[in-house]
């Protein structure tokens, strides 16, 4: 039954070859541009390495002091999460690092490189998967006794030395400081903003001032839960701790605002600069959800409009199928089918454009080490939205098909 | 014959409900983009009001050092005249963050009156040798200079926006104004001035001087200089081994504004170019679409066409028919645009003029009938073709 039905639809998609391309064209390039968020959005917050476990992280990421009428915000002190966040039971580890931004200055020959640093300590590559090309992280040992090492990427480890190979145990300057390389990672892209930089080196040896007991101050934490699971209880746990808090300030401010939240929940904070217990996931899958179908509802129309004008040309087939009693559900059905797969070949031909597309941003520079690709999820996203735009531009059509009389759709006649 | 277009049109309304709930939908997505657009084009061309080739910001981080407030200001005293001093400086002056393109800010209500609320505007402290750096132009008054050191207000110097909003149609030079709890006095007027780049929308703002002498000036930690033109990578190194040596712990990192600027440009660029890739595929799809659609339609009504060939009209009677219903059709997708375009102006939700809208408007109105227009050519043509015999006899 379903393969008459894909055959038929098959030699129908045969007989008007250009109505067929144009189709085709407004389906594939919706479901590309589809694609093309979605893939975006995925490197931004799915699993990517090296925050290849996000689905049990938490990341801290800015302290807020708050008052009615007057707000103060910043990322937050190391001496705070070291207190108040290392200590926390419930995770399995908690890093601590700088945040992005700091960068020093390295000069090869008379050329000057500009490299993004970040301190972390030792736990920072327990919590974190890197993926080492050569070398190892540094331990938390070495944190401890302070030791001038780095670890670099791929991309200054060949800006600087000018290869990846053989760069373990050799020595690079920044900022008038020496670093031995003590390990080299593969580029991590710069929306990973919690774990990318070009250097990394042990908290301790940076400038940071971990005796200063400001709640303010330059650093995140990342927390990693035993199990996805314990996510909300983790979090739950820090709600507690966080009420404890003493406010430093009471004459200026009269209450510590700090979340341990997901990666989506802290980006969205970040941008929109709520300080309130809600950051405002909802209103953005919401948002997100609306325009996408907007987006899609020009080109449903479209469809709908061709297919409803090419009904007329099968207005005999329906008419006979109708005399010898198919009921107007099958019928439905049949043009249901009909219109899905003729989506399906033009996601398809999405899935080819979006990888093009895709591969072109890589190329372009226009984020820094960015390696967007189509995975599971993404295709995963796509089928959803092939299926949701062959029902919503296939619908009205078929009613319409199935709607006609078929006296007169066998003496093939219009009554449109 | 137009009055005949319409009835013809109304009559099948039903069946031309689609069509115009899809050019309703392309005129809305063709006014939101062109608005855009519109806008944006007319931040981009007014003038920045100041020249930023050839100037380098130099950021400076004291390493969070146990250094008093006095000694970091004597310090930065040290590095901006040891600068000044090498060849290949023409000038330098310091400030704070807030430099340009940085899209850092320091903002302010001002006020002609202590108490009160006023329009927000951009505060730059300065050095005295920001007016070379940056090339200000002088419109009234003068530059900020030492005499301003002993005065017990702020001197300022303001730019053409915060005259306009201030003090219409008065000379602003002695006048006393308010930026938050400070008291300003204006010494001078400088042309329009837009810090925050190319996109950004114009505001007032002032420059403050910055007393040599004020301690709170370890609060900024900027310098910009202005460089020659052969200033090169040598200079750079130079600079920040000069700075290292000055101040224990002390770094700093050196950009060129023209860089900066750039960058500030594709950032802000890079959304508006992705949704006129997508405007433009929305508008392409709908183009073909409609081609289809009218196509298909002359196919099934060559019947009518014949008899009216058959009762003398002409080929240019029947095409200008086939086109004057498309663009009928076009009219109504139109008017229901216009009505939901229209309540942006009218309500005012984001801060832009009206005659922006408008231009909008007229332009997305323009590329509807345009593309109609394009769309119903060959179908027409096709239509005007048909031989009444021939259409006749398939009946």
């Amino acid at each position: 039954m379903l393969l008459s039905y894909l055959k038929i639809a098959w030699k129908v998609l045969l007989r008007r070859k250009f109505f067929t391309a144009i189709s085709l064209f407004g389906i594939s390039f919706t479901l590309m541009i589809l694609l093309v968020v979605a893939a975006l959005y995925d490197h931004t917050v799915g699993p990517h390495t090296p925050e290849k476990r996000v689905d049990r992280m938490l990341f801290i990421t800015r302290m807020r002091l708050w008052a009615p009428g007057s707000q103060s915000n910043s990322n937050v002190g190391y001496s705070f999460l070291d207190r108040y966040v290392r200590t926390l039971r419930m995770p399995e580890k908690v890093a601590i690092a700088t945040t992005d931004g700091g960068s020093v200055v390295a000069y090869v020959g008379n050329q000057k490189l500009k490299l993004d640093m970040r301190a972390t300590d030792g736990e920072f590559w327990q919590v974190l998967d890197f993926e080492f090309v050569a070398g190892r992280p540094y331990s938390v040992r070495e944190v401890r006794e302070a030791a001038h090492v780095a670890v670099i990427n791929e991309t200054t480890s060949r800006r600087y030395f000018g290869t990846v190979q053989g760069v373990i145990g050799r020595s690079l300057e920044a900022d008038a400081m020496r670093y031995r390389v003590v390990g080299v990672v593969r580029d991590v892209p710069t929306t990973r903003h919690n774990s990318y930089s070009d250097l990394w080196i042990p908290i301790t040896a940076s400038t940071v001032n971990l005796k200063n007991p400001n709640y303010m101050g330059e650093c995140i934490a990342i927390v990693l839960a035993r199990r996805p699971a314990d996510v909300a209880a983790v979090q739950e746990e820090f709600r507690r701790v966080v009420r404890q808090v003493p406010v430093q300030d009471p004459k200026m401010f009269t209450e510590v605002r700090v979340y341990a939240e997901p990666l989506l929940t802290s980006i969205l904070r970040e941008l929109t600069e709520e300080d309130g217990p809600d950051a405002g996931v909802g209103r953005f899958v919401g948002l997100t959800a609306g325009l996408s179908l907007l987006f899609m509802l020009l080109p449903a129309l479209n469809l709908v409009n061709l297919n409803v004008s090419r009904m007329l040309e099968r207005s005999s087939e329906i008419g006979v199928r109708k005399a010898f009693g198919a009921t107007n559900g099958t019928l439905v059905g049949q043009f249901l089918v009909e219109n899905v797969f003729l989506t399906v070949l033009g996601g398809v031909l999405g899935l080819a454009l979006a990888a093009g597309v895709l591969s072109l941003l890589n190329g372009s520079g226009l984020i820094d080490y960015a390696h967007f690709a189509l995975n599971g999820r993404v295709f995963g996203v796509g089928l959803a939205a092939v299926l949701f735009f062959g029902m919503l531009s296939g619908v009205y059509p078929a009613y319409k098909m199935s709607k006609l009389p078929a006296v007169q759709a066998l003496k093939g006649g219009t009554n449109a | 014959m137009i009055q005949h277009l319409f009835t013809l049109i109304w009559n099948r309304r039903q069946a031309n409900f689609l069509l115009v709930t899809e050019i309703f939908l392309a005129f809305v997505v063709l006014f939101i983009v062109s608005s855009m657009l519109v806008y944006n084009r007319q931040t981009y061309q007014a003038p920045l009001g100041f020249d930023y080739e050839q100037v380098w910001t130099v950021d400076l981080d004291n390493g969070s050092t146990t250094q008093t407030s006095a000694q970091i200001v004597s310090t930065e005293q040290q590095i901006l005249q040891r600068l000044q001093s090498l060849p290949g400086v023409r000038y330098a002056a310091l400030t704070g963050s807030n430099t340009p393109f940085s899209n850092n800010h320091n903002s302010s209500n001002l006020r002609r009156e202590p108490k009160g609320e006023g329009p927000n505007g951009n505060i730059y402290r300065v050095s005295e040798d920001m007016r070379d750096v940056l090339r200000l132009p002088i419109r009234a008054g003068r530059w900020l200079d030492k005499r301003d050191q002993a005065g017990a207000r702020i001197a300022v110097v303001i730019s053409e926006e915060t005259q306009t909003a201030l003090f219409p149609g008065q000379s602003a030079v002695g006048q006393i104004f308010y930026a938050g709890e400070r008291e300003c006095q204006v010494v001078g007027v400088t042309g329009p001035f837009r810090g925050d780049g190319d996109l950004s929308e114009p505001k007032p703002s002032f420059f403050a001087y910055a007393n040599p002498q004020d301690t709170t000036l370890s609060n900024l930690s900027r310098l910009l200089v202005r460089v020659s033109p052969d200033a090169g990578a040598a200079l750079e190194k130079q600079m920040s081994t000069e700075i290292m040596a000055i101040g224990k712990g002390w770094t700093s990192s050196i950009a060129p504004l023209a860089e900066q600027r750039a960058t500030m440009l594709q950032v802000g660029l890079a959304p508006l170019v992705a949704l006129g890739l997508v405007c433009v595929f929305l508008i392409i799809n709908v183009a073909l679409g409609l081609f289809g659609v009218l196509w298909q339609t002359i196919q099934q009504r060559r019947a009518e066409i014949g008899v009216r060939r058959a009762m003398g009209a002409t080929a240019g009677a029947i095409s200008g028919q086939i086109l004057g219903e498309i663009l009928v059709v076009a009219t109504f997708g139109l008017a229901l645009g216009l009505l939901v375009a229209v309540q942006l102006p009218l309500l005012g939700v984001f801060n832009v003029k009206t005659s922006v809208y408008l231009t909008a408007m007229l332009l997305a109105a323009g590329l509807i009938y345009a593309l109609s227009t394009v769309c119903a050519l060959y179908p027409s043509w096709l239509a005007a073709g048909i031989h009444p015999a021939v259409a006749l006899r398939e009946e």
